[in-house]
């Protein structure tokens, strides 16, 4: 039977554990005391390379590595930490924010501390205004009690954090989208190179982690690199929260080490199995943006390069279930209106391409797709693959051409003939 | 902070003190600009005007034509006038297994308003919005700043007849 590792939701049941009095009691800002007074910044990042964590966003990037790259320079260097939590089915940094912020703000200033900055913004998505609240009063609180600010615990090290309100565009989740809107502007994606660690805000080396990840550095300073590395399993290290929303018995926020376990144990013996009790149809195992596994599918082990196996990919780590009664042409229409309104429009691919691929999927559930459209839907989802600043589009493309793939049947069925065609 | 903006008084006092502080926190001030825009909308009247749009380009020192190009890019912010209190109902993947299309129905009948409108009373604007990161206490919707989960057709007649 699957049991949960909890570290990052330890206190999380505990009301007080907002507060920088219980957060202490139970151990909070020790991390810091410790490496401030006994390890150099690089010790810090050595820590983390020890410990094998990779982000917690999605893409999985080595976290001492990206550190790593920031240049040796004199410019300021900034730490941006992600908390535009917005692709569907994900709801796990929230859980961070309103229920244990201490953590993330120690992280935060481990982090500084590790990679030369004095400045950390966190960029929360205002469609959250608990996790925006939260975060304020306990930064007021650390500040108040010299634990943000100059001279941090009696030492030279000074650092500011502050909250950031995005305003609903999930395209700012995008590491350099995050950066532009940041600044104040649209938030537009950027091209790469420059690295953000190179060329970020206002030009100056910037990192930008999760929140989940910069939740880690905390437990990772407090514990040993050695330690984190012996949860969980290679490649997936330490234990990581996992979003199950959908037709589930019992949906909810988790926190797992990976390689522990199945998808189908987490769904069926952990989970309750469906809320119907019909059988699944599909899972997206890492947020909308990922390519749907079938029933039978579900018996890779839940860790990244696990996942990674059967062509799709553990995303964020929000897994979304939908039993046999959901229409397939339903499910693909609605992610394909999430995509093509949260395109930014810069690329024409993109822009035109979602919007094409969400009429077309209209057509289908309205009962009037053709075997022409279905080869227009192939074409269009080709073109947007890779020609593109950044990954939005194949955001929409990976779940829709696995739709296309995977319930190929359900939408020949649904086709309409046409003239001197057969459907 | 321009200072013909904050002599002529476009905004509150207290709200020009607490743009200046966010501006402060930024090595360059225009990037205050969209946590100062969620501040100046509730101030006027949860919208942007032309005129809104203008005090707050001058306050900024931006173009108005950036700050309307910051409005048409964020949901959070109108470009037109929206009613006493903004209900936003998450409509994406995990909501609408959850039933969120039924509930969209249940407001728009019960409430004779279309997403995207305001009722004929000026009590609320009615949005559908896409994923708001409530994924396993769906469906659910925010009304202004508040949440609600785990909706039923009843749980939100309980919050949105109460509304004034």
């Amino acid at each position: 039977m699957i049991s949960e590792t909890r570290i990052m939701l330890e206190f999380a049941d505990d009301p007080a554990q907002k507060t920088l009095e219980t957060y202490r009691k139970n151990g909070g800002y020790q991390a810091l005391e410790k490496a401030l007074k006994e390890m150099k910044p690089g010790e810090v990042t050595e820590e983390v390379l020890k410990s094998g964590l990779r982000g917690r966003g999605g893409a999985g990037f080595p976290c001492g590595r990206k550190w790593q790259f920031v240049p040796k320079t004199d410019k300021p260097k900034y730490l941006a930490i992600n908390a535009d939590e917005s692709e569907p089915g994900t709801c796990k940094d929230r859980q961070i924010m309103e229920l244990d912020p201490h953590q993330l703000i120690e992280g935060a200033l481990l982090t500084c501390y590790a990679i030369g900055a004095e400045t950390a913004y966190i960029y929360v998505r205002g469609e959250y205004p608990h996790s925006i609240g939260a975060l304020e009063n306990a930064i007021e609180e650390a500040r108040a009690a010299g634990i943000v600010g100059k001279k941090i615990l009696g030492t030279k090290f000074r650092c500011d954090v502050w909250v950031h309100s995005g305003a609903g565009a999930y395209i700012c989740g995008e590491e350099t989208a995050l950066l532009t809107s940041l600044e104040g502007n649209r938030g537009y994606p950027r091209l790469r190179p420059p690295f953000p660690a190179v060329e970020g805000l206002w030009g100056c080396p910037t990192v930008i982690n999760n929140v989940e990840t910069i939740a880690c550095v905390t437990h990772i300073i407090k514990r040993g690199g050695d330690w984190f590395a012996g949860l969980g399993c290679e490649g997936s290290t330490g234990t990581r929260l996992f979003c199950v929303s959908g037709h589930v018995q019992k949906p909810g926020v988790y926190e797992f080490e990976c390689g522990k376990f199945t998808l189908r144990e987490l769904l069926e013996d952990f989970c309750g199995g469906t809320l119907s009790g019909r059988p699944i149809k599909g899972v997206m195992p890492g947020g909308s943006s990922m390519p749907v596994l079938l029933p039978e599918e579900l018996d890779c082990q839940f860790d990244i390069d696990s996942v990674a196996k059967t062509g799709s990919s553990l995303g964020s780590g929000a897994i979304m279930v939908f039993d046999d009664s959901v229409s397939i042409l339903d499910a693909a229409l609605n992610v394909a209106e999430f995509y093509s309104h949260e395109s930014c429009g810069q690329c024409t691919p993109c822009r035109e391409g979602s919007d094409w691929v969400r009429k077309i999927l209209k057509k289908f559930k309205d009962g009037n797709g053709t075997q022409r459209d279905w080869d227009v839907l192939w074409s269009v989802t080709d073109n947007m693959d890779g020609t593109t600043i950044c990954a939005l589009a194949e955001a929409l493309v990976w779940p829709t051409q696995s739709y296309l793939k995977k319930y190929e049947a359900e939408f020949k069925a649904a086709m309409k003939s046409e003239a001197g065609a057969t459907a | 902070m321009s200072a013909k903006a904050a002599r002529e008084g476009k905004f509150s006092k207290e709200l020009h003190a607490t743009i200046e502080d966010l501006m402060t926190r930024y090595p360059q001030k225009k990037a205050a600009l969209i946590p100062a825009m969620h501040l100046i909308q509730k101030e006027r009247e949860g919208w942007f005007s032309r005129e809104t749009i203008r005090d707050t380009a001058e306050l900024f020192a931006v173009s108005d034509a950036h700050v309307q190009g910051v409005v048409g890019f964020y949901d959070m912010f109108h470009a037109d006038p929206v009613g006493r209190h903004v209900v936003r109902l998450c409509k994406t993947l995990s909501c609408m297994l959850r039933g969120a299309d039924a509930l969209k129905d249940h407001i728009c009948e019960k409430y004779d308003v279309e997403p995207g409108g305001t009722t004929d009373d000026g009590t609320f604007t009615f949005k559908r919005f896409e994923c708001l990161g409530h994924c396993t206490t769906a469906p659910m919707m925010l009304v202004d700043e508040e949440k609600y989960e785990e909706l039923t057709p009843s749980k939100i007649d309980a919050v949105l007849g109460g509304l004034s």
